[in-house]
């Protein structure tokens, strides 16, 4: 048993979009199927009920204003890398979802965040696939999942320009198609594991990165809960499994659960709606400014 | 065998990506070398390894396939830069120095291959052929080679028949079967010559010394030798054989030491001298056998490289040891199997010279020799520990037969 958990230094405010344009129209992964029609009218409760459990739980929700014909913009992590005043938008591997970088680099320009683009020809999903962990003594690690939507040497070029340590690790599972399913850091010494998602080089990278990992077996993984947001000490997650509540708690989190089925229909959970617009990786970062 | 280089860079080692790398490479059965590596000396700093890749063809493809999805792209390959020499004999700074191994350079998107190769030379490229050209025949206006870039060398393929070559990987060392060694080394000989190929053989005085020079005399009357290469002393005591039957005044047949026969030698090169040539003196019948005969007779072409020690000389010496390098370069192309028969700077001279894919044989009685021939980048000769008369008499056996 440890003392009160203390949450994580960031994660007070969000960029969310709500879904009046969102449904399946395409299918760019293994949990989307044309099919299956999403509800709009119970996609939109869903999501207004995520805002109030995030506004409850103390964070601030800042709305950008969704598009016809870019469904995807309602998951709002794929945005980009937010670090600081400075802001990288992401380059999307499927065409589809490419329209949505212009959207959301002006997005940021016009609210007074420093643009800075990654090369043309790498794709990097935003914080869909790159979560930072910041350890007891301060520093922060970008963990950057690569191979179904990011590329590797966008690592590199990331740790650039944000001026902060990116460790790619590898995606080895389809349905875990971003580093945002598989990794939910919650403090200092804390996150939600889902080694699953990794090739054994990736699980080494963790194992060495957080203290106490709370290791999900592969049915809590796939129940989406480690794609979950953190407010200071409250997690956020779409289903709760007994055994990650229970262990949670035990740590001191308060657990929260927040039904978002109509979203899972297209494979994004509740962070995946949800863009932390006060993260800071380096020490050099531009201070970020008020958007609203 | 195929080459790529390939960089990766990040904070590939704290996410395991390098050593990923490396073993997606090994895991395809392919080897690697790491050229380049820059570890980043904070937390902060990014690092960087450039890691040469070696393997099969069909293997390596989808391997740097693989390994680009790991974040480690292919180095662009640009086109050999070329500047010419500025004066006769001198190469421009920063040449590239080859090595006796295949190499290809690329001209114009093209990638050629090297005619020549041989170790410690420049890359001259003339009207789209590129060659190995030695320091001193470089002339001005040549265009020569600066830098690496655009040149790729080829690492010696391991062969694959251990059947056959299973003996050639071992070390050289005395403890091994010579009879086995010897019936390998008359194999290889075969497979030369029935695939075209030319065999030379370098030869030191101990081969007199030791009574083989009949042997291989008649090695040569056979066509078993295309080119000779040797230094003063063998010539002189060969033909000190056949005159006075002393090698370095020593009984050939007794092994006793004859009265006066320190200067027979010397007494044998100045009557050769008197002839003008070794040929002259076997048309005038002063040498009736030998090797050196039976090269005159068989038409076996042969240099002899002089050095500052030799007595005479013999007339067919070359005293000029660069002539003597240039002369020997102009027999090498064909040759595919080479006999280095108890001789130590020549032998070296020789393997300076050669293509590291030509099969090469030092036999001595000491170690050392086949160890410095490696050392200075022979890496493809088989050394054979043992007494060179013996040696040369069983390869006898084994190509002709019992005489």
């Amino acid at each position: 048993m440890t003392g009160p958990a203390e949450g994580l230094t960031w994660g007070r405010r969000y960029l969310m979009c709500p879904p009046r344009h969102f449904g399946v129209l395409y299918e760019i992964n293994p949990w989307m199927s044309r099919e299956v029609s999403v509800d709009p009218d119970k996609a939109l409760l869903q999501w207004e009920g995520l805002v109030a459990t995030l506004e409850a739980a103390g964070a601030g929700v800042v709305v950008m204003e969704p598009e016809a014909d870019v469904p995807d913009l309602v998951f709002t992590a794929n945005a980009g890398v937010v670090n600081g005043g400075q802001f990288v938008p992401s380059h999307f591997r499927h065409p589809e979802r490419r329209p949505e970088t212009p959207i959301n680099a002006e997005w940021f320009r016009k609210r007074g965040w420093r643009v800075d683009h990654l090369p043309a020809e790498l794709d990097h999903e935003g914080a869909g696939d790159a979560l930072p962990f910041t350890r007891e003594d301060g520093r922060t690690v970008l963990l950057s999942g690569y191979s179904f939507r990011s590329d590797a040497g966008a690592a590199t070029e990331l740790s650039k320009l944000l001026a902060c340590p990116v460790r790619p690790i590898q995606l080895v599972d389809p349905r875990l198609y971003h580093v945002d399913l598989t990794f939910c850091p919650l403090d200092a010494r804390h996150a939600i594991v889902a080694p699953l998602g990794w090739d054994a080089y990736g699980r080494k990278v963790v194992e060495a990165l957080v203290p106490e990992p709370l290791v999900l077996t592969d049915d809590e993984t796939l129940s989406f809960c480690a794609n979950s947001v953190v407010v200071g000490s409250t997690i956020v997650m779409a289903a709760v499994p007994p055994r990650v509540g229970r262990q949670l708690e035990a740590w001191g989190f308060t657990v929260v659960s927040c039904e978002i089925g109509e979203f899972l229909k297209a494979g994004g959970g509740c962070r995946c709606l949800t863009l932390a617009l006060d993260v800071r990786l380096s020490p050099d970062a531009p201070p970020a400014p008020d958007p609203s | 065998m195929a080459i790529e280089t390939v960089e990766v860079s990040g904070h590939i080692v704290d996410s395991l990506l390098l050593a990923k790398i490396l073993d997606t490479i090994l895991d395809a059965g392919c080897d690697y070398e790491i050229v380049e590596f820059d570890v980043g000396k904070t937390n902060l700093d990014p690092s960087r390894a450039r890691i040469v890749v070696r393997g099969d063809d069909d293997v390596l493809g989808p391997l740097l396939d693989s390994l680009q999805m790991h974040g480690a792209n292919r180095v662009g390959q640009s086109d050999a830069r070329l500047v010419p020499a500025e004066v006769d004999g001198v190469l421009p700074a920063g040449f590239y120095s080859t090595t006796n191994l295949a190499t290809e350079v690329r001209i114009d998107g093209q990638w050629l291959t090297v005619e020549n190769p041989e170790m410690d030379c420049a890359l001259v490229v003339l009207d789209g052929r590129v060659r190995t050209t030695p320091m001193h025949r470089v002339a001005a206006g040549d265009a020569v080679v600066v830098g690496s870039d655009g040149v790729r060398v080829q690492a010696p393929e391991h062969p694959r028949d251990t059947q056959v070559f299973e003996f050639m990987a071992s070390e050289v060392s005395s403890e091994k079967p010579k009879a086995l060694l010897v019936s390998r080394v008359a194999d290889r000989l075969r497979v030369a010559r029935d695939r075209g190929g030319k065999v030379l053989v370098v030869c030191g005085p101990a081969v007199v010394h030791t009574g083989g020079a009949p042997d291989l005399a008649r090695l040569v009357s056979a066509g078993w030798v295309d080119v000779l290469f040797a230094g003063n002393g063998f010539a002189a005591h060969d033909i000190e054989a056949n005159v006075l039957g002393t090698s370095l005044g020593v009984s050939v047949a007794e092994g006793v030491p004859t009265e006066g026969g320190h200067a027979n030698h010397i007494r044998v090169i100045n009557e050769v001298r008197r002839h003008g040539s070794i040929a002259a003196a076997v048309e005038a019948g002063f040498v009736t056998g030998g090797v050196m005969h039976a090269c005159v007779k068989a038409g076996v072409p042969f240099v002899l490289g002089g050095s500052i020690r030799d007595d005479g000389p013999l007339p067919d010496v070359i005293s000029d040891t660069v002539a003597a390098a240039d002369a020997l370069r102009q027999h090498i192309p064909g040759v595919t199997a080479t006999l280095m028969l108890a001789s130590t700077l020549h032998a070296i001279a020789t393997g300076n010279c050669l293509p590291a894919g030509v099969e090469t044989f030092c036999v001595d009685i000491n170690q050392a020799v086949v160890t410095k021939l490696a050392d200075r980048g022979s890496h493809q000769a088989l050394g054979i520990v043992t007494d060179v008369g013996l040696f040369v008499r069983q390869l006898v056996d084994h190509l002709l037969g019992p005489g």
